[in-house]
């Protein structure tokens, strides 16, 4: 019989919060991280709302103990701080007492830096310090200086599946340590906000000049953020063995393709309804045991219907209550999967459903709308989180309450 | 992972003539230029006109490897498609960048940007075949196919019946220009046949789209099976000397078990003292080196099990493509695949003969 596979620690930092307690703090207070960048080079700095940290990479480098280090992208320092979070926060002090994997998320890697500098690098009259910057153009740099800076050595590998990276970095991991390869793998995902993925959006005609609609009839696209997020999973005999606090359990995934499109989703939501009922399936939970579903919601036109009829197909006539969390942090494209997946361990350990904000009109396609209320002391003990992304790529998580 | 995983089927673009014919009459392609760019087949006979005036280079590459690599196991649809790629679709990246410079961010096609997406070729393939299972894509440099391979197992592990397993990667002018700049290549121009002889720092850069379609079972048509696979990160020589002996005792082999080494070497004497750490530790097997035949990129591992899965099927070694080898093993039972990407990701892959005796 396969282990179970146990949340024990989490990290993370977005444009609501440095810390799990912080964006905690902000989705009580209801409090969006949405406003205009500092830090991006685009012309749509005031026309374009985006989630972005709110510090300078120079102060993230600060932050992250690694000051003047002009080789760690903006990328890399985001999820090096939510890395350390996650240690801590799993008091693993000594990576080396238990082999420990490293499965991250990344969409562009350190794109947020190179872009800056990358004619120069093309340009053979030029030389300096942007030389530094060839080694991050790829996805496995930010991964490798967060894994060397904390002194992670095992099964070291990175995921891109666009928006649903991190969720599928979660069930990878996951797998390894149910077929007994590792006991202990962090999984997450980093994200920093780009001019490159801010105007391939924006081509897409998937951007909102407005604070992002989920699940409302005048939704119209998504707002980008950054952030990154990781989970720390455990497999049963580990935390037996050292007595790990258990935050939650992962107890089912399920990754599946639309087959479709490769930008947009089928109208009826079979990849988002196949994914959902398979992780539930294996979770060994029953619909009725769903009490929130922390859904993808980006607010653009297709993923919201999409999703919809999904849940509509899934749960019938008993949608539980759900919400986006995108009008908080932007979306976070590859790490918006492990941030949704603390927040739903969040929603069980607290027992509380985070609202959906901007939302006020019903959709004409869908009979169901969401929760726009905070709702506090509700029972939580089964979440869905959805994840889906270019490609046709969703992935399902169900994170559950331990109870022994 | 002790089980047993069987290729059932396979394809490769490559800058060798792989995609059609009988490789073992072959000649060897050769590059004087440093950079190996793949001999494109005819693509119209997979891909629709239409459609193949829209995509780039690498996915037409992509998505036609993977279509005759499907074609190439007799099998349906798989139930899972898993690839790894260290740079996605470079053109792409590159004119993405170039149109919002040149267009000051104003009215872009959104195409370059959708392709440049790593998983791209993925969901291609998904929509053509309508695969709506599993589907899921690794980019990490010299682990990239490796991990792909791992997912891989794990699914036929928990019961898929087959997987499409690949891996693409391309080599632009541009992007062989910024490896340049960081001493990926040689500064001396080799020509690609003599690149051991050549041995100084950097290597030659190469390209290549490889797919396998991986069974839980083994049939008439196997090729070979995969028995292991490990990677190590950043390992001391000392790490590496004892993550081959772990490796091989792991299955209860030792140096002698093996008929033949497929090494990665390349030329590059930054990192060749990592091949001699192997030459100590596999002391009078065989070698085969590859890079000559595909030049160095991350997901080179896949050309390498492309090549060892057809040597154990045929019981023999393209020995045209070796002029730099003197003897052959006359059997092959078991071959030990070892390649590392810039001395950062390790890899060993053992792949047997479909009917191997057991040791």
């Amino acid at each position: 019989m396969a282990e179970r596979v146990f949340i024990t620690g989490m990290g993370m930092i977005t444009a609501i919060g440095d810390t799990v307690e912080a964006n905690l703090g902000s989705l009580r207070q209801q409090q969006s991280g949405l406003g205009f960048t500092r830090y991006i080079d685009t012309i749509y700095k005031e026309v374009l709302p985006v989630a972005e940290v709110k510090h300078s990479t120079a102060e993230l480098s600060t932050m992250a103990g690694v000051p003047n280090s002009p080789e760690y992208t903006r990328t890399t320092l985001l999820g090096l701080l939510a890395m350390q979070e996650a240690l801590q926060q799993a008091g693993i002090s000594d990576l080396q007492q238990e082999p420990t994997g490293f499965i991250n998320a990344s969409t562009v890697g350190g794109m947020c830096d190179t872009e800056k500098v990358y004619f120069d690098i093309t340009d053979a009259e030029k030389e300096g310090d942007f030389l530094k910057y060839i080694d991050t153009l790829d996805c496995a740099d930010c991964t490798q200086r967060i894994a060397d800076t904390v002194g992670l050595t095992e099964y070291i590998t990175t995921v891109s599946t666009a928006c649903s990276s991190s969720a599928n970095a979660l069930m990878y991991g996951a797998r390894l340590i149910k077929q007994g390869l590792l006991r202990r793998v962090i999984c997450g995902g980093t994200e920093a906000l780009t001019r490159f993925t801010l105007n391939g959006f924006n081509s897409l005609k998937n951007v909102d000049k407005r604070p992002c609609r989920p699940f409302d009839q005048q939704r119209n696209g998504l707002n980008l953020g950054e952030g990154a997020a990781y989970l720390v999973l455990e497999s049963e005999s580990l935390v037996r063995e050292n007595n790990s606090v258990i935050l939650a359990e992962l107890s089912g995934y399920c990754n599946s393709n639309e087959a479709f499109h490769p930008t947009s989703p089928s109208p009826e939501g079979d990849g988002a309804f196949a994914a959902m009922k398979n992780a539930l399936a294996m979770s060994g939970r029953s619909m009725a045991d769903v009490q929130y579903v922390n859904v993808h919601g980006t607010a653009t036109l297709n993923n919201d219907v999409s999703e919809g009829k999904a849940l509509e197909r899934l749960f019938g006539t008993q949608v539980p209550p759900f919400s986006s969390t995108k009008p908080f942090t932007g979306h976070t494209l590859a790490a918006a999967g492990a941030i949704e997946a603390i927040y739903a361990v969040l929603a069980i350990q607290h027992q509380v459903i985070f609202p959906n904000l901007n939302y006020s009109e019903k959709m004409e396609e869908l009979s169901i709308t969401p929760e726009t209320r905070l709702l506090e002391q509700v029972p939580v003990n089964t979440v869905i989180s959805n994840s889906f992304g270019f490609g046709g790529n969703n992935a399902s998580l169900v994170i559950s309450k331990y109870e022994g | 992972m002790k089980g047993k995983y069987y290729i059932q089927g396979l394809a490769a673009i490559t800058p060798q003539h792989t995609f059609e014919g009988n490789l073992f009459s072959q000649p060897l392609v050769s590059t004087g230029s440093n950079v190996f760019a793949v001999t494109e087949p005819d693509y119209k006979t997979f891909i629709p006109a239409n459609s193949l005036r829209r995509i780039s280079r690498l996915l037409k590459m992509g998505l036609t490897t993977a279509l005759k690599c499907m074609q190439d196991s007799g099998l349906s649809v798989p139930d899972a498609i898993v690839t790894g790629t260290g740079k996605g679709s470079l053109q792409d990246t590159e004119r993405f960048l170039k149109d919002i410079r040149q267009y000051e961010e104003r009215a872009l096609n959104p195409t370059p940007f959708i392709q440049s997406t790593y998983n791209a070729v993925n969901g291609m393939i998904a929509v053509q075949q309508q695969v709506t299972t599993y589907n899921n894509t690794f980019v990490h440099r010299g682990f990239s196919f490796e991990s792909a391979l791992l997912d891989s197992m794990l699914l036929l592990e928990e019961g898929v019946s087959h997987t499409l397993t690949g891996a693409f990667d391309e080599i632009s002018a541009e992007h062989f220009y910024i490896k340049s700049r960081i001493g990926h290549w040689k500064k001396e121009m080799v020509n690609s046949a003599e690149l051991y002889n050549h041995l100084s720092p950097g290597t030659i850069s190469g390209e290549g789209a490889v797919f396998f379609t991986l069974t839980a079972a083994p049939t008439a048509q196997s090729y070979a099976r995969v028995a292991g696979l490990k990677m190590l990160y950043k390992p001391s020589l000392t790490a590496l000397t004892t993550g081959l002996a772990t490796f091989l005792s792991q299955y209860g082999l030792s140096a002698k078990d093996i008929d033949l080494v497929i090494t990665g070497r390349n030329g590059d004497n930054n990192f060749e003292h990592y091949y001699r750490q192997l030459d100590l530790g596999l002391p009078q097997v065989s070698q085969l080196p590859f890079k000559h035949l595909c030049g160095e990129y991350e997901t080179v591992g896949a050309f390498a099990l492309w090549l060892g899965a057809h040597m154990l099927k045929a019981q023999q070694v393209p020995q045209q493509w070796f002029p730099m080898v003197s003897q052959f093993p006359a059997t092959l039972n078991r071959i030990l695949i070892y390649n590392h990407f810039f001395g950062d990701q390790h890899t060993f892959i053992l792949l047997e003969r479909t009917a191997a005796p057991a040791v």
